[in-house]
């Protein structure tokens, strides 16, 4: 069996990707995928440690918890993506670095 | 018939779900209000049956979701989620009527109602809900549907780019706050809150990884200051009764949800967080403050007047963790960790009202000039002197003026701080409070200035539908400050258990 704190440390390296690729890119669409990797990275987490509490049992909560979260991670996509359209029907670009009309 | 969660939030996503059909009907029939009508029928009859269960949740035992739900999903109700509930319904019910008047030029109002009633439900949801996923489920479900509301007016730039920034922010707060609930899972093998408060997980390092990204989760939605940078932009871009919405009651979800999981889950590491949220309330209040200070723009600047409102709210948040693991132990909790509860509660009824109030007032008149620039607003008081008086009513309350509700709470706030011996938390609160009577003063002055411009002296008085939600909610602001003692009352059963949780 493969040790908790390989999952954990592939866990938190797709976090700290998920937060670079939001941090560095301008594209808008991949701003929600950098979303979906996070989203992602907490739903490897919940499946890992189902299987860790208890040895020789898997926690079917955590499964179920995971398979409500990828639905409402889709829904988040998509409201997303049907701003995005809007956004780039009003600028023309995907660049974000173009939407920054507002001050902080 | 089987329930499909609990009957208040069972009325509220049946009348979701009907609205688009309603909406349908009564565009067909050329009757546009009819549709708000609906809602309003909707959240009333869900304000009833949170009603029922008043008798039940006053006796001091939660109401639990009855077993064989449609959706099995596991819901408590005590106190502090009836508060909310209460204060959800009751503000969502008044930004309904409010939009009938305020949104009468608007296309797509079917789709408008329809969210604004997901909204709800999920906040209603989210002060329901018995356990931490139950909770993110509900979270998602009032975040997506902001998300569109922000972003409703999409002819023009503002929303969208407003609703694009408040969406990345928060979809990557909510994930941050999913991995945080997966690691706290992984520490104790349960999301639910009784079981988490009865034995809560030793402190250790992994606790305390996931209680940050637990705070950095709900700080994001409770702009929480380093996290507060969508909300100015998100507030002022949105239709005026959706800014009313998430100022009075969206940013006090973020804030409600620490409350139960710092008194919940971590118990055991709540004395060391006290420094960091004590620093962190500060910086809150006082960045919202200053920043209020620079604005033109009347609803920027009650965005930011939100920000600081919450630090005052994050006050009685780190003055309740001094608490600890003495939770439980009502003869061992340290001096004003009960005052400071009741008042963080308290001051989340408060700001509801206040804000709420201020937001529509303002809506009120942007909905005449057209602008949203303070200079432009100059001298309305003599055209529209019913919204200015309630505007400077809610204005008077929110610096904390002595008759009125926002008084009550800041004084219960100052007095827990002094209690619990950190009184330079108290200080911070006084002198936070002259800061912004700075900027309230401001608007009052510009109200009520004798020079008017054209479009002013143009203006006439807000429509009736406008005015009665708001004037009901004056007269709360008042009777909240004249006589407290109800509210206070039922604030500080709230408080109560909460630090009672364990034992229960």
């Amino acid at each position: 069996m493969i040790d908790l704190s390989f999952y954990l440390g592939f866990a938190f390296s797709l976090y700290a990707i998920g937060i670079y690729c939001l941090a560095t890119k301008r594209n808008m669409i991949r701003l929600i995928l950098g979303i979906e990797i996070l989203v992602n990275a907490a739903n490897l987490t919940f499946i890992t440690f189902s299987a860790y509490a208890v040895p020789g049992f898997i926690d079917p909560l955590a499964h179920s918890i995971v398979i409500v979260s990828i639905g409402l991670g889709g829904s988040v996509g998509a409201v997303a993506l049907t701003i995005i359209v809007y956004a780039y029907k009003h600028y023309g670009t995907l660049d974000i670095t173009e939407l920054r009309r507002l001050k902080g | 018939m089987t329930a499909l969660f609990i009957l208040p939030l069972d009325v509220l996503v049946l009348f979701t779900v009907l609205t688009p059909f309603v909406g349908w009907l009564a565009l067909r029939i050329k009757r546009k209000f009819l549709i708000g009508l609906f809602a309003a029928v909707g959240l009333l009859l869900s304000g009833a049956a949170l009603y029922n269960m008043y008798a039940d949740v006053s006796a001091g035992s939660p109401v639990l979701s009855a077993t064989p739900s449609l959706f099995s999903s596991f819901f408590r109700v005590d106190m502090l989620s009836f508060i909310m509930a209460a204060v959800f319904i009751g503000l969502g019910l008044a930004a309904t009527v409010y939009s009938i008047g305020y949104m009468e030029k608007d296309t797509g109002l079917p789709l408008y109602y329809t969210l604004l009633l997901a909204m709800i439900a999920g906040l209603v949801g989210v002060a329901f809900a018995g356990d931490l996923f139950t909770l993110y489920v509900f979270w998602e479900l009032m975040s997506v549907s902001s998300f569109v509301l922000v972003a409703f007016r999409k002819e023009t730039w503002e929303p969208i780019e407003a609703g694009l920034k408040y969406l990345v922010m928060s979809a990557a707060a909510s994930a941050t706050l999913l991995f945080g609930l997966g690691l706290l899972y992984g520490l104790t093998g349960t999301l639910n809150f009784e079981a988490l408060a009865s034995s809560p997980p030793t402190a250790n390092v992994w606790l305390f990884i996931a209680s940050i990204f637990i705070l950095v989760g709900f700080g994001v939605k409770a702009a929480i200051v380093p996290l507060h940078t969508w909300l100015p932009d998100a507030h002022s871009a949105a239709p005026t009764p959706i800014s009313a919405l998430l100022s009075g009651i969206v940013i006090e979800t973020g804030v409600y949800a620490l409350l139960r999981t710092f008194f919940t889950a971590f118990l055991s590491i709540q004395t060391q967080w006290f420094g960091i949220l004590a620093v962190l309330s500060i910086l809150t209040m006082t960045v919202g403050n200053l920043m209020a200070l620079l604005q033109t723009d009347v609803k920027r600047l009650l965005a930011y007047s939100s920000i600081a409102q919450v630090g005052y709210m994050l006050v009685g948040l780190a003055v309740g963790t001094q608490a600890g693991l003495s939770v439980g132990l009502p003869s061992a909790l340290p001096a004003g960790a009960e005052t400071a509860l009741t008042g963080a509660i308290l001051h989340i009824i408060n700001h509801a009202l206040m804000k709420g109030v201020a937001f529509m007032c303002a809506g009120a008149i942007i909905l005449r000039l057209e602008s949203r620039n303070l200079g432009d607003m100059a001298g309305i008081a003599r055209k529209m002197p019913i919204t200015a008086t309630l505007f400077a009513v809610s204005l008077f309350a929110l610096v904390g003026m002595p008759p009125l509700n926002g008084f009550i709470s800041e004084l219960t706030l100052f007095t827990s701080a002094v209690q619990a011996n950190v009184g330079w938390l108290g200080v911070a609160i006084l002198l936070n409070s002259i800061i912004s009577a700075g900027y309230y003063l401001r608007v009052l002055r510009t109200l009520i200035q004798p020079s008017m411009s054209e479009a002013v002296s143009k203006a006439k008085e807000a429509p009736a539908v406008i005015l009665i939600p708001v004037g009901l909610m004056v007269v709360l602001i008042v009777l909240f400050g004249i006589y407290p003692q109800p509210v206070l009352k039922l604030a500080q059963q709230a408080a109560q258990e909460l630090l009672r949780i364990r034992g229960s």
